[in-house]
């Protein structure tokens, strides 16, 4: 038994876990930038399928992941564009903007497909993925154990570690951070101030666009060479119930996205070890059951943003 | 004001006239259309007389108003994929003439058979919305309908007329059973079905392969990998050839089954004490619960129907068509029943149309992709640029607005030298 433990949680079992939660970590942040400015915001399953399919088109046309990453960040900020216009200006339902924006990313990316690779399914691989600039940090790199997992990664991972502990400083010391979370609890109170709600909301909206953008870029082009249709598979959605579960919090959510990350990895490991004799589905299952139990257990815990979801205009006061 | 008797009989004689003419059409007897226009003007005749001369021109101009939106959205939405059509070099004139003979003339039997499921789940959507609440996965309570179908199928021996009903029931209890999960979260821990019921969809959808696997799918001993056995025949449900004989050979009566589901629907949100309190719930919350409405059970109870609905979806799939679980688990009835419903404005009967909006254009982007080389998802962007434009109702106030500052400018211009 403890034999098998010890194969089962290695150091690498911690590295994978780092590296699967990299895609739930971004959306997450994007979920808590949007929600705490008060933008419930489904759409991001759909970002994020725009961001990969975008960052596998760039790094194909120029030859360079980097340009891949920029691409898919840029597409992910086009596309949160039209939900910013439709959540903010043209005052539709949240929910409702982004059930029609998950539909639309559907049938974008399917049209590229074919109009830019000729077929459907699957795009060809690009030469160089983003898996070739893997950087060991020198020392850090060496500690045992949580070093390789940490400090041994491929870009956009550690742009998903900074990307959260930046946020929760900005949230903590910036003014912008102070007036996306009034925009959140009590948008008259942050209008009052003279400061444009709309504006915040349009600001918090296109940097998630950008988060998920590089989460779609880490699907094509970091983890694969190559996009898949539909190869998001409802991270977008775990993502928002990672934000939950970590409190609408930048670390409480990566944090939860660790876990999603481990559940994935553990998945992963236990299926390619085989020791247990199960089919593979049952294993596959193991993200989505446990996106439930964590929205189900840590809903309690901690209190929504106050105005979240709530359709904001001055005549209105806020409601 | 009661009706007097000429215009009860009008419409007596115009439902009579109308309800087979419109059994004629879905089953592609294209003549039955004068019998469906003609009960229209039946109808028209009716309200005419029971309106009189002012009312009823205020009724139509109200009517012609109303179509305005709905009319222009959908145009508008086409004319934005024939750019995009033009602009990455495909013929838009030739597209969509394919799109629209293939959808209403050609293949108009396949525009009927997509409808039939979507306006289960469509349905399903719109329930949830009455109450509030979004149900995003009905794609997996689909499924479940058709495991459920297809396991009985292969199983239960008995007489039709008991089999079927006994598997439709089944399935809606395996929907209303898999909603349920969502339904209890959602009360005892508040966590929000957006989440739960995408979930519960994906978990469904993963675990699917097994069960396929597990009733004749696999590969190590089958020769169709990917599909369950055939379902009894016994069970499938009667084709439209048995009294029509010029119907489609696929074309089954589910088409029927989800008609009288929408007139059902509307029955119970519009007619019963639960539809009221789920109206109520899904309007006001608060204000339901200080009229002694338990919220919480209204909740569960409509995500349970509502679970219902987009698993008889599956049932219906599975005895009419497909007589047996595909393992393509890619159909999209969960997302497409959300714009039909959103279309739909959550109005179960305006729902029939929307599918069959949908059914149209799916068959026809099928058949345009075969004829003129024109990729079907083009169908997709044009579909979501349809409910963007038909759901932002601000878009045509904010024109409005513009086309009347714009007026105002030209007529005050000089004389005031104010800016707008």
């Amino acid at each position: 038994m403890s034999r098998l433990l010890a194969d089962l949680f290695t150091p690498q079992l911690l590295g994978a876990t780092v590296r699967l939660a990299a895609p739930v970590s971004l959306g997450a942040l994007a979920s808590v930038v949007c929600e705490r400015s008060g933008v419930t915001n489904i759409a991001m399953e759909g970002v994020m399928l725009v961001g990969a399919f975008c960052a596998a088109w760039a790094a194909w046309l120029t030859g360079s992941p980097w340009l891949g990453l920029l691409g898919g960040a840029a597409g992910g900020v086009l596309f949160s564009l039209l939900f910013a216009w439709a959540a903010v200006s043209l005052h539709m339902n949240h929910v409702v903007a982004g059930a029609i924006m998950n539909i639309l990313s559907f049938g974008i990316t399917r049209y590229l497909m074919v109009v830019v690779y000729g077929h459907q399914g699957t795009s060809p691989s690009i030469a160089h993925s983003l898996q070739d600039y893997r950087l060991a940090i020198p020392f850090l790199s060496r500690v045992p154990f949580i070093g390789p997992a940490l400090f041994d990664q491929t870009p956009i991972v550690y742009l998903s570690l900074l990307a959260a502990v930046l946020w929760a400083w900005i949230y903590a010391r910036t003014r912008l951070g102070l007036s996306m979370i009034a925009s959140g609890e009590h948008p008259m109170a942050l209008e009052t101030l003279g400061r444009s709600v709309l504006r915040v909301r349009y600001t918090a909206i296109l940097l998630a666009g950008v988060l998920c953008g590089a989460a779609g870029a880490f699907l094509s082009i970091e983890n694969a060479d190559s996009f898949t249709e539909g190869m998001t598979g409802g991270r977008g959605f775990i993502a928002l119930a990672a934000n939950i579960a970590g409190g609408w919090r930048p670390v409480g959510a990566l944090l939860a996205s660790l876990f999603f990350g481990f559940v994935d990895a553990f998945q992963l490991r236990a299926q390619s070890l085989g020791i247990i004799r199960l089919p593979s589905e049952v294993f596959l299952v193991f993200p989505y059951v446990a996106t439930i139990l964590a929205v189900a257990g840590f809903v309690r815990k901690s209190r929504p943003p106050a105005a979240v979801g709530k359709d904001f205009t001055v005549e209105g006061n806020g409601e | 004001m009661k009706l007097s008797p000429a215009p009860r009989i009008l419409v007596i004689a115009a439902i009579a006239l109308g309800a087979p003419a419109a059994l004629l059409c879905l089953a592609s007897y294209f003549w039955g259309l004068w019998f469906l226009l003609l009960s229209l003007v039946l109808i028209v005749i009716e309200r005419r007389l029971s309106l009189g001369a002012q009312a009823f021109t205020a009724a139509v101009r109200r009517a012609l108003a109303r179509a305005a939106i709905p009319v222009g959205g959908i145009a508008s939405a086409l004319l934005f994929g024939a750019l995009i059509m033009a602009l990455t070099g495909y013929d838009p004139i030739v597209s969509y003439k394919a799109l629209f003979y293939g959808g209403l003339v050609r293949n108009w039997n396949v525009s009927v058979l997509n409808a039939t499921p979507l306006i289960f789940t469509g349905l399903a959507v719109a329930f949830a919305f009455q109450g509030g609440l979004f149900n995003i996965g009905a794609e997996g309570q689909y499924y479940i309908g058709v495991m459920a179908a297809t396991w009985l199928g292969l199983r239960l021996d008995l007489p039709p007329l008991v089999a079927i009903p006994v598997i439709y029931a089944a399935g809606a209890a395996m929907g209303a059973a898999l909603n349920g999960i969502p339904a209890l979260l959602k009360v005892r821990t508040g966590a929000h079905e957006v989440i739960t019921t995408m979930m519960c969809a994906y978990a469904v959808r993963t675990l699917a392969p097994m069960f396929i696997r597990a009733n004749g799918g696999d590969p190590a001993v089958t020769t169709h990998p990917g599909a369950t056995d055939q379902v009894s025949q016994q069970v499938w449900l009667p084709l439209f050839k048995d009294f029509l004989p010029a119907a489609n050979y696929r074309l089954h009566i589910g088409i029927i089954i989800a008609i009288a589901c929408a007139f059902l629907v509307r029955f119970i949100l519009m007619k019963t004490s639960l539809g009221y309190k789920i109206r109520a719930v899904g309007h006001n919350k608060v204000a339901a619960r200080t009229a002694g409405i338990s919220v919480g059970k209204i909740t569960v109870a409509s995500l349970l129907i509502s679970g219902m609905l987009a698993a008889l979806s599956g049932v219906t799939q599975d005895l009419g068509l497909d007589h047996r679980m595909f393992q393509d688990l890619n159909a999209g009835y969960g997302w497409n029943g959300i714009s039909i419903a959103l279309l739909a404005r959550n109005n179960p009967l305006l729902i029939i149309f929307t599918a069959l909006l949908w059914g149209v254009l799916d068959a026809g982007g099928q058949f345009m992709a075969r004829t003129a080389q024109t990729p079907n998802a083009i169908i997709e962007i044009v579909k979501g640029t349809v409910l963007f434009l038909l759901l932002a109702e601000v878009i045509y106030e904010k024109i409005g607005g513009w086309l009347g500052r714009l007026l105002l400018r030209r007529f005050t211009r000089g004389r005031t030298g104010a800016d707008a």
